[in-house]
């Protein structure tokens, strides 16, 4: 039962959804602002930036993943599933590309991109906010793994200032130790977090 | 900006207690630094390689941590950029002509209307200009030769002769000789206005 109005509100929005993307392949184009507007951020937070940790780059790859997602959508086939999977397989062959240009990073993309086709089920029918949280998890869970086999003062370095952005003073507060001693140590673990993470290229 | 010569990415990562040189307290300084203005959304453009690629890592943990907002003013721009890009910009040439032939007749006409509503209205100012500037011409240049043409008694009235040589005995008869003047100065105006002369 409590589950009813936001199935309704679901539906409603995928029948929103095929009429945009109907009205956008009969030619106008403008349809597709809402639908753009919707999911860039899904988009940019959840699939991009987790995959290239660049913010300047990520934007770019947004706007080439929605500048493309326009002018392909004549071949986007409506299966009654929302168009957001489609837009995510999008970015995230961008990313890919990102990345093998730029062969410094070459590790870091086969650690979050080979994960693609088991989050990329074309017969999912989840929606996008489902679909983002989820790969938020999968992303959150490799971090986890990562910071769970360094040591233990770097787990908490990058725990206190990257996780939760606390101030550097407040980090080296909670530490007992001076700002000086804390930045070493940030500096050591997010190292060390890169070796084991598959960012290395050693 | 950064000491590159200890190649601290491909080095082992020393111990959390061991002793930091003054070269790694310097490094580690600079990188605290470029993670503060990252959290704070100022990515710097310029930083060396190294320092990049730790940057990067820094700030995949912290987009699989939490949501990282894209600013509502350029995700508008991201959004505009990829229309603006599809329809008539960078995209590939098959694709923007295609997506211009699917607009609907309306649309693909409406700026051409535009277009040539405004020339009407350009033209039209233009031949308005053109058809009033000869009246102004008319009234305004011919002052000078009419000027030229008409008696000089219309333009000066000495008083003189009318008056001639005032004797001491007559000098203070002012008003008769100023109603003399004023009589003359009558007449004249009253012989242009009969002849058709403006006044």
């Amino acid at each position: 039962m409590a589950s009813e109005p936001a199935d309704d509100r679901s539906g409603a929005l995928l029948e929103e959804e095929q009429r945009l993307v109907e009205e956008a392949q009969s030619g106008h184009l403008d349809a597709m602002r809402p639908l753009l507007e919707r999911y860039a951020q899904p988009l940019y937070g959840a699939v991009i930036l987790p995959r290239l940790g660049d913010t300047a780059t990520a934007e770019e790859v947004l706007r080439d993943t929605l500048a493309t997602a326009v002018e392909k959508i004549g071949r986007f086939t409506w299966q009654g599933k929302s168009i957001y999977p489609w837009l995510r397989q999008i970015a995230i062959h961008k990313v890919y590309d990102v990345h093998r240009q730029a062969k410094r990073s070459r590790k870091l993309a086969d650690a979050m991109v080979h994960e693609v086709p088991a989050e990329s089920d074309p017969a999912s029918h989840a929606d996008s906010q489902l679909i983002a949280d989820e790969e938020r998890r999968a992303h959150r869970a490799r971090i986890d793994d990562t910071l769970a086999r360094i040591a233990d003062r770097y787990r908490v370095a990058i725990e206190l200032r990257i996780v939760q952005e606390l101030p550097r003073e407040e980090c080296a507060q909670r530490l007992a130790i001076t700002v000086g001693t804390f930045d070493v140590l940030l500096f050591r673990a997010v190292r060390a977090f890169r070796k084991q993470f598959g960012g290395s290229d050693d | 900006m950064t000491d590159h010569n200890d190649d601290y990415l491909a080095g082992p990562v020393p111990e959390p207690d061991a002793e930091a040189s003054a070269a790694e307290r310097a490094h580690a300084k600079t990188f605290a630094e470029l993670v503060d203005k990252t959290l704070a959304g100022r990515m710097p453009a310029a930083m060396s390689a190294d320092d990049r690629a730790l940057v990067e890592v820094a700030t995949v943990i912290r987009a699989a941590s939490g949501e990282v907002e894209l600013p509502v003013a350029r995700r508008h721009a991201a959004v505009e950029d990829a229309l603006r890009q599809a329809v008539g910009g960078a995209g590939s040439a098959a694709t923007t002509a295609g997506a211009i032939a699917k607009l609907p007749r309306t649309r693909r006409w409406a700026p051409w209307a535009v277009a040539g509503a405004s020339s009407l209205v350009a033209a039209a100012a233009l031949a308005m200009l053109w058809l009033r500037a000869p009246r102004v011409v008319e009234h305004v240049v011919p002052a000078a030769p009419r000027e030229a043409q008409v008696p000089a008694s219309w333009r000066s009235r000495p008083s003189d002769a009318l008056v001639g040589r005032i004797e001491r005995d007559r000098a203070g008869d002012a008003a008769t000789r100023i109603d003399t003047i004023f009589a003359d100065r009558l007449d004249g105006y009253r012989e242009r206005r009969l002849v058709g002369g403006e006044p």
